[in-house]
């Protein structure tokens, strides 16, 4: 009988297949599934003797052993929610070495663990395996064998493909994360979150399902960065957390988001948006070529927020400080330009702001909010160009958008001390300590009071911008990731013509596209014919998911199970994976010679 | 002097660009706020980690200190507060800079399952890495390693599940508005059966008609009921609802079936009440012993899960869930025990004359009762064929008899003739109903006691 528990850590001791049973392929809804994959887990890893290393091995010969039995015999989910997948379990959270909350697991607790892993483990389900077709699997095969790259835009559950992938076809992996998912899925105990899956209905997941699950978490965390040949990151501040998360220092590279694709203000805002990404507003390449060098049309008086309001963002704190500002320069006026985040009590937050903003200041205009579905400035631009000094008061951010935004555009900035803020700003405006008013007030005011600075300020920040976070930057740092990641890898399926020599060209990139790829919009250059092929037309930071791109007819299966069962698990969508295809003479350099 | 409160972004880029800018006077503007000239494009990498490293070795600790003690974030400062330590007096030292920290955090760091969460946690209320310097410490995660070193665990177990407090009445309503959907098949029926005793002077085709409706209005509200609740749609198919029309139908005209057919019948058609052998009372008890049955499983379920919560492993956990089925089993077999008899006393019929008539019918119920329990745990294929092998055993008594007319083949039915003979026809229900209940009985024992058959469900009631 399967077993299937990784509870924070599965390790195979695989068997023979059992008596009649095994090996027997059933439905997923036939019985239990015949398999000969049993799983023990090991908790509380740092007890263990061997360390980390050896659990990490425990914990992917387990993954992949699971994946197997989903290959052969089908019946994953209900293994994993059966009776013996819990024993498992329990005989994990009892074995000597297990941590002490895993030790005082409830029944109730165990069976929310095992919930968990069946959902974070549903991608192994998808019918992916698929062998090559004759062909060499390059047409229309419906697995992960017709891929020649990975390219899993978020960690955790979402790369499991791409693991997969690795593991049964060789393919190389690449793992882009906007925002750390497993700092997300940290986040999300903190704040409970995540309690839907939660056994006992009231109260947060109990201590002894949150440190199963955080373990489990990390040792997928860093399963996908040990299986990763490139991992990217969009600030600095994420790759430490990658670093701490297990990724491997030499792998990490820094790839700065690219702004510039036509984001509209109005846009319907979803729970896509990874952790710690801002709404930013419209910006495009025409708006970012007409905007003047900064500081020369702002009226000298108007401080500019923008972003997706929420608590994080302090804005409580921000209209303290603008009480300060307003104290030193009567004239002076704030603009909170932006939408409700999708989150938890940010409804709440704005009306909290804004009964805080009539409070403090009576007069009619000094404080205005413009939120997305109210009347908001003619064009996102203006809200901009009216700005004199651009203020970011959060308490916590990850890559700030809205402050490259700003910089784009040519404005001042003042900003907090936190997440990349440092990165971003580079020394072209002025950073104040999160939650000080006072010390953000002053800048404030030092800056309205010294236009002369503030253009140079914001021509220095202009230029910093265009020459870090545009779109055609990024395009090109995955481009180059892209060749230097199968430049490494062997190739598999090379084609051959009749008397046996390798072919080049036999097999053009553009046979991957779905849909017709020569009705494709004509385009310049090798980038923008690159750019085309990537979900959303370029690895910008919110693009959508590659199957979104596609016709409907022309999805292919694998893809279609990323969209519909992949994404569930750990409620953090925004998890895409894009498998890129690269033309064979790039594969093959040294025929071209 | 003024405290620094504004940082120098890349202190050690500015000091290396091209000519770092006059600073004012602290006076008009804080400390250091430097900008830099247009920053080239830096690896973005490894420079915080070594900026940390400088910020904790270099910082003096007497400013250092200064930010720690009043400017730990975590509440923000307000305006009009009065800075913390007199301008111009030495700062207070504390000796734990930390201690503040932790006792700000103190929630999340008893919570945190380990040093990342905390150190998530921490970032997110605005703790940076110049708070961590101000702590001695190199980075966030550091500092969260102290701090989950430092605070104690909150080990203790999450408390037993607690109803939410609600005020009696507000439970009896709530228990009464959940138990009307399961009043419907009691409504339809005592409408039925009160439409047909007042057609009782009318034609058999007027009765029969009012019956078929009657018995149409049962059903859908049958049907409603098991939609409802834990395990619906767990049925599977037709061949559970079928399993429960027959065995309803012949707990009804069963029989009177059996008679006709052991004296040589049937020659005519049952009419709504076949003389002698009126299935009122019983369809009136059964549709009434719905909310009942629907309450015990509720019942058993809640109990359940409450046991899950507070099980250390799984044999205790079914250590309690099996007394618990017992109970519920035994709850349930009160309601037909009572409900058969008061039927009949209310339509006003003789009491049961016979054992087997009473027990063909609470068998009847534990049967279905047993089934449902069983289907909304997740075992909907041994329920149904529990229910079949009843209908089997029925369908093949009447079988038996009628095949015992052929020539030759008269032993065939002498089972079924002396078990008629000794007790009644109603020894064949009885027979059939008890054992299938009996077997759905031993079957869920140790089914129910598994932990994974009370995975919490979407819907969490019944």
């Amino acid at each position: 009988m399967a077993a299937a528990v990784a509870g924070a850590s599965a390790a195979a001791s695989r068997g023979a297949p059992t008596g009649a049973r095994g090996g027997a392929p059933r439905g997923a809804s036939g019985g239990a599934p015949g398999g000969d994959t049993e799983s023990r887990g090991g908790l509380g890893g740092s007890e263990d003797p061997g360390g980390s290393a050896w659990l990490a091995d425990r914990f992917a010969s387990g993954l992949y052993g699971l994946a197997e039995l989903a290959r052969d015999a089908g019946g994953l989910p209900r293994a994993l929610r059966s009776e013996q997948a819990v024993r498992l379990l329990e005989a994990a959270c009892r074995a000597p070495g297990a941590s002490n909350r895993a030790r005082g697991a409830r029944v109730g607790d165990l069976l929310a663990t095992t919930a968990l892993l069946e959902r974070a483990l549903r991608p192994l389900s998808l019918d992916w395996y698929e062998e090559a077709g004759g062909d060499g699997g390059r047409s229309g095969g419906r697995g992960l064998a017709g891929v020649d790259l990975c390219h899993a835009t978020a960690g955790g559950p979402a790369a499991l493909p791409g693991l997969l992938a690795k593991r049964f076809f060789g393919t190389p992996l690449l793992v882009t994360e906007h925002a750390v998912w497993l700092r997300g899925r940290y986040l999300a105990y903190c704040d409970h979150l995540d309690r839907h899956d939660h056994a006992c209905g009231s109260g947060g997941p109990s201590p002894a399902v949150r440190s199963l699950r955080a373990a489990f978490h990390g040792l997928l965390a860093a399963e996908v960065y040990a299986a990763a040949a490139l991992i990217t990151c969009a600030d600095a501040h994420a790759r430490r957390w990658q670093e701490r998360g297990g990724a491997d220092r030499a792998r990490v590279r820094v790839v700065h988001p690219g702004l510039g694709a036509p984001f509209a203000l109005g846009a319907p805002l979803s729970l896509d948006a990874p952790l710690g990404l801002d709404a930013p507003l419209g910006l495009d390449a025409a708006s970012v070529a007409d905007v003047g060098e900064g500081g020369a049309d702002d009226d000298g008086r108007t401080l500019l927020w923008t972003g997706l309001i929420a608590p994080a963002k302090d804005l409580v704190g921000l209209l303290h400080a603008f009480a300060l500002v307003r104290a030193a320069e009567p004239a002076a006026r704030l603009r909170l330009v932006g939408a409700v985040a999708p989150e938890r009590g940010a409804v709440a937050y704005l009306e909290r702001c804004r009964a805080l903003a009539a409070g403090l200041f009576p007069e009619k205009g000094t404080v205005s909010f413009e939120m997305a579905e109210g009347p908001g400035p003619a064009h996102p631009a203006d809200a901009y160009a009216q700005g004199s000094v651009a203020v970011l008061s959060s308490v916590a951010e990850g890559f700030p958008f809205s402050l490259a935004e700003a910089m784009f555009h040519g404005r001042a900035t003042v900003s907090t001390d936190v997440g990349a803020v440092r990165e971003v700003i580079g020394g072209t405006g002025l950073v104040v300590p999160p939650r000080d008013p006072h010390a953000l007030a002053e800048s404030c005011v030092e800056l309205l009071r010294a236009p002369e600075r503030r253009a140079r300020l914001g021509a220095a920040a202009r230029a910093r911008a265009q020459e870090l976070f545009t779109a055609e930057r990024n395009t090109a740092a995955f481009h180059g990731i892209y060749l230097e990641i199968v430049a490494h890898c062997p190739v598999r399926g090379a084609s051959v013509d009749t008397d046996g020599q390798p072919l080049p060209f036999a097999r053009p990139a553009e046979a991957h596209v779905p849909g017709h790829w020569s009705a494709a919009p004509p385009s310049s250059g090798r980038a923008a014919r690159f750019r085309q092929w990537l979900p959303g037309g370029g690895p910008a930071p919110r693009t959508r998911p590659a199957t979104a791109a596609a016709p409907a007819g022309h999805v292919p299966g694998w893809a279609r199970g990323a969209a519909d069962g992949g994404g569930d698990a750990a409620g953090a969508p925004g998890r895409r994976l894009a498998a890129e295809a690269l033309s064979a003479p790039a594969r093959r350099p040294e025929e071209d010679a | 002097m003024k405290r620094p409160r504004t940082t120098t972004p890349g202190r050690s880029a500015a000091e290396s660009g091209p000519a770092p800018q006059s600073v004012p006077t602290p006076e008009s503007r804080p400390g250091g706020a430097a900008e830099g000239a247009p920053a080239a494009p830096r690896e973005a990498g490894s420079r915080p980690r070594t900026r940390a490293g400088e910020a904790a070795v270099g910082t003096e600790p007497g400013p250092a200190t200064a930010d720690a003690q009043g400017e730990v974030p975590g509440q923000p400062v307000r305006p009009g507060q009065p800075e913390p330590g007199p301008e111009g007096a030495a700062p207070r030292v504390p000796a734990d800079p930390v201690k503040a920290l932790m006792s700000r955090h103190r929630e999340l760091c008893a919570r945190a399952v380990d040093p990342l969460e905390i150190a998530a946690g921490l970032e997110e209320r605005g703790v940076t890495d110049r708070t961590a310097a101000d702590c001695r410490h190199r980075d966030v995660f550091t500092l969260a390693e102290e701090l989950y070193a430092r605070v104690p665990r909150e080990n203790a177990p999450e408390a037993d599940i607690v109803a939410p407090e609600r005020s009696c009445w507000a439970r009896v309503r709530s228990a009464a508005r959940s138990a009307v959907p399961y009043s419907l098949p009691g409504a339809a029926c005592a409408a039925t059966v009160a439409a047909l005793a007042s057609a009782g002077a009318q034609a058999p085709e007027v009765r029969t008609g009012v019956g078929a409706c009657g018995a149409a209005a049962v059903a859908a509200a049958l049907w409603f009921c098991a939609r409802r609740g834990r395990g619906r749609g767990a049925g599977g198919g037709v061949s559970g609802p079928l399993s429960v029309g027959w065995l309803i139908g012949y707990a009804l005209f069963g029989d009177w079936l059996l008679t006709e057919v052991l004296h040589g019948g049937p020659d005519a058609l049952p009419t709504a009440a076949p003389a002698g052998h009126d299935g009122a009372p019983t369809a009136l008890a059964l549709a009434f012993a719905v909310p009942p049955g629907a309450w015990c499983a509720h019942w058993f379920a809640v109990r359940a899960r409450r046991a899950l919560a507070g099980s250390r492993g799984l044999a205790e956990f079914a250590g309690r869930v099996r007394p618990l089925l017992a109970a519920a089993v035994a709850l349930f077999l009160c309601a037909p025990a009572v409900l058969l008899p008061a039927a009949r006393l209310v339509l006003g019929e003789r009491p049961y004359a016979a054992w087997g008539d009473l027990a063909a019918g609470g068998s009847l119920a534990v049967l279905l009762f047993a089934a449902r329990l069983l289907a909304a745990h997740g075992f909907a294929g041994a329920a149904v064929a529990g229910l079949a092998a009843a209908c089997c055993v029925e369908a093949l008594a009447v079988c038996a008899v009628l095949i015992a007319r052929l020539p030759g083949c008269d032993a065939v039915a002498r089972p079924v003739t002396a078990a008629v003979t000794a007790e009644g026809p109603a020894a064949v229900p009885v027979a059939a109903c008890t054992a299938a209940a009996l077997a759905l009985l031993v079957r869920a024992v140790p089914a129910l006691a598994r932990a994974s058959a009370h995975t919490p469900s979407r819907s969490g009631r019944l």
